[in-house]
């Protein structure tokens, strides 16, 4: 899969991972992906929420271990 | 309809400033209008620290802001500044100060664990469009004055405006 913007937010904790989110998808076309990766432990549930509100769909969500990988499209 | 949510910061302790801006960061990454106001010891996360005293005997205008210059007509605004220094680094915890190390051992907690400090959630609250809003009542008794604040754009406004937001808002906290 073709990813435009890749976040990285691997040892940030609650809120970083929404606030980096909302920073980079601000200046994104719609259509374009972009893969967000963390390990906090309410990662996956806020990342999702978070794209639910901004109406974002969420393509792909890998895990490795406590790493988890969202694509998600803007 | 539109989404907005008020935050209302009245305590200066660490502790409750986090978890405000928090609350404030995380409401505006869901694209929420979010006003924070600012009131009594709130005010004091959003002041610059500054020194006390300046050995320099003129104002040197390359260096000029290194301590505070209150616009001020009586002695108790430069007395209760002296003991109010603020400072987004520098706010007292309000359970276990411990006469200062409460907030040095709380901050390194937090960054051990990846969990930004205050200063970074100012930061960032205002590149996702949070709006700052004083109390004018505030900046009367303390002799503040906008520039001299760690964010820009900070309105002062008054408790007319204040009603008028919290009424519209869906989400009002006091904190």
């Amino acid at each position: 899969m073709k990813v435009d913007k890749e976040i990285n937010v691997v040892g940030r904790s609650c809120p970083i991972p929404l606030i980096s989110l909302t920073k980079e998808v601000q200046g994104m076309q719609k259509g374009q992906v972009v893969r967000i990766t963390g390990n906090d432990p309410i990662f996956e549930s806020s990342v999702v929420d978070c794209c639910q509100e901004r109406g974002h769909t969420i393509l792909d969500t890998t895990r490795e271990g406590r790493t988890i990988s969202i694509v998600f499209a803007v | 309809m539109e989404r907005k949510v008020t935050i209302l910061l009245h305590s200066g302790d660490l502790d409750k400033a986090l978890a405000a801006f928090i609350f404030a960061n995380g409401y505006a990454a869901l694209g929420v209008e979010v006003k924070m106001w600012f009131m009594i010891w709130g005010h004091n996360c959003l002041k610059k620290r500054r020194s006390l005293f300046s050995f320099r005997k003129q104002l040197d205008p390359a260096q000029e802001g290194a301590y505070r210059v209150l616009e001020t007509d009586n002695i108790l605004q430069p007395m209760v500044e002296m003991l109010n220094r603020g400072g987004a680094k520098h706010l007292p915890l309000s359970r276990l100060n411990l006469m200062g190390l409460g907030p040095l051992l709380f901050g390194r907690m937090l960054s051990k664990k990846g969990i930004p400090d205050l200063k970074e959630l100012i930061q960032s609250a205002n590149e996702l469009g949070v709006k700052f809003i004083m109390c004018q009542i505030c900046f009367d008794a303390f002799g503040l004055s906008v520039d001299d604040l760690i964010v820009p754009n900070v309105e002062v406004k008054g408790v007319t405006a204040y009603a008028k937001d919290t009424l519209e808002a869906q989400v009002n906290l006091f904190i």
